[in-house]
């Protein structure tokens, strides 16, 4: 099984980094081992926070691509889809039928022709409009609705931090 | 640092049971069965008149039968399963085959399904049809070994579920009629035919089998009326079957006249 998915992720690899989409940088850790990546994701022009560089980990199955990766955003974030500990939960990581946070029924779900680019999209676009509804970090959520300016401003703070700009 | 919600402990305990459950199913079932006289199903119904008494028809029309692990994929890996097999005795129908299956690839990126995964799946489903047939042909005992190494076998399968839902948002005016709860074609396939391990029914067989050009007789097997024969029907409608399956509630396994 892991056969299939290290010949799957050696070529989403060398694809990433012949074509890498704008905004991204990924790649395993360590080229021994195919199943742990980290990867760079920029945040989205226009949005609180642009500019910020952000370090993230990718684990996966052994059975990928029928299971999805796991990511973690590995530096300090603060966002609705983002658990206090970095793991990020949008509804492209997890299959239908494994549902934690209740979804919309036409969120794009994990599919095996789905792949580590379209994750980062998503991941990307999630960075752009939070999903308040499935809230991983209520008070992320909550301060999304209620209090947009004190959002941004820990936006920009977490952008600075991401690249060690002094507050 | 914050409390992990309760609710997704929850969700990661649930998640774990069901890993166990599928890893118990997986140590008792293999992929795909040994061929097994129809007859072994009476000793698992041997107090069920409704099932002993069907059963005994059905026997006289098909002679045994090939368990499928009941994963939620067992439509379509006992599907590929039967009709390759069938093809190891058909050279004139692989060869169509051959050129069917070639182009359903670009069938389906041209419907906007991405190439680069996509053609994972392909290659791999092309590398075990190229060996039905011609030179290089594999045995019957090499097609089971195939179907039963869960790397291979699974993709076989996604690649059929992708055939699947490629067809069903092609001809989607027709199938959408099935569709319930107001789910868009998109989103079914999404949710419902494209992932591994959802379960199949008629549209799903209807699709598939429109698709490749390869009839498929499903036999039902329930606990229904008890003077009939367990019904019969085809997939697509009026179609010459080549691959027969018996299906009981929620499962199909093999047929063999």
């Amino acid at each position: 099984m892991a056969g299939s998915a290290l010949r799957r992720l050696m070529a989403e690899y060398k694809q990433l980094t012949l074509n890498p989409p704008e905004g991204i940088v990924a790649g395993p850790i360590n080229e021994e081992n195919f199943f742990d990546w980290e990867c760079l994701i920029v945040g989205p022009d226009g949005t609180c926070f642009e500019g910020g560089v952000f370090p993230a980990k990718l684990t996966f199955p052994t059975d990928y691509p029928l299971s999805p990766p796991k990511m973690q955003f590995t530096c300090e974030m603060f966002h609705p889809n983002i658990y206090s500990d970095g793991r990020v939960c949008i509804s492209i990581l997890h299959a239908p039928g494994d549902d934690p946070l209740g979804y919309e029924s036409s969120a794009e779900r994990w599919s095996p022709v789905q792949s580590v680019e379209k994750i980062l999209l998503s991941v990307i676009s999630m960075l752009a409009e939070p999903n308040d509804e499935s809230g991983a970090n209520i008070d992320a959520a909550k301060m999304w609705r209620e209090n947009r300016a004190e959002f941004d401003r820990i936006a920009t703070r977490i952008v600075r931090k991401s690249l060690n700009i002094p507050l | 640092m914050e409390m992990v919600p309760e609710s997704e402990i929850q969700d990661e305990v649930i998640l774990k049971q069901q890993r166990e459950i599928e890893k118990e199913v997986a140590e008792i079932h293999p992929l795909i069965g040994n061929i097994q006289p129809l007859t072994c199903l009476l000793k698992e119904y041997m107090d069920d008149p409704i099932y002993t008494n069907k059963l005994t028809k059905l026997a006289d029309v098909y002679r045994s039968l090939r368990r499928v692990r009941p994963d939620g994929n067992c439509f379509f890996r006992g599907f590929g399963f039967s009709y390759f097999e069938k093809l190891l005795d058909n050279e004139e129908e692989w060869k169509k085959f051959q050129a069917i299956v070639m182009g359903t690839k670009d069938q389906l990126i041209s419907q906007g399904f991405p190439k680069f995964t996509l053609e994972d799946f392909f290659d791999s489903f092309m590398e075990v049809v190229n060996r039905l047939g011609g030179e290089g042909k594999m045995d019957a005992e090499e097609l089971s070994r195939i179907f039963n190494d869960a790397g291979t076998s699974d993709y076989l399968v996604v690649y059929l579920r992708l055939v699947t839902s490629g067809q069903l948002q092609k001809e989607e005016d027709f199938y959408q009629n099935f569709l319930e709860g107001g789910k868009s074609m998109r989103e079914f396939c999404q949710q419902e035919v494209e992932p591994m391990y959802r379960e199949s029914d008629h549209m799903h067989a209807i699709a598939l089998g429109s698709a490749l050009k390869v009839g498929i007789r499903v036999v039902y097997l329930d606990r229904g009326e008890i003077t009939t024969s367990p019904p019969e029907h085809d997939f697509p409608e009026d179609c010459t079957p080549s691959v027969y399956l018996l299906y009981r509630p929620g499962h199909y396994d093999i047929l063999y006249k």
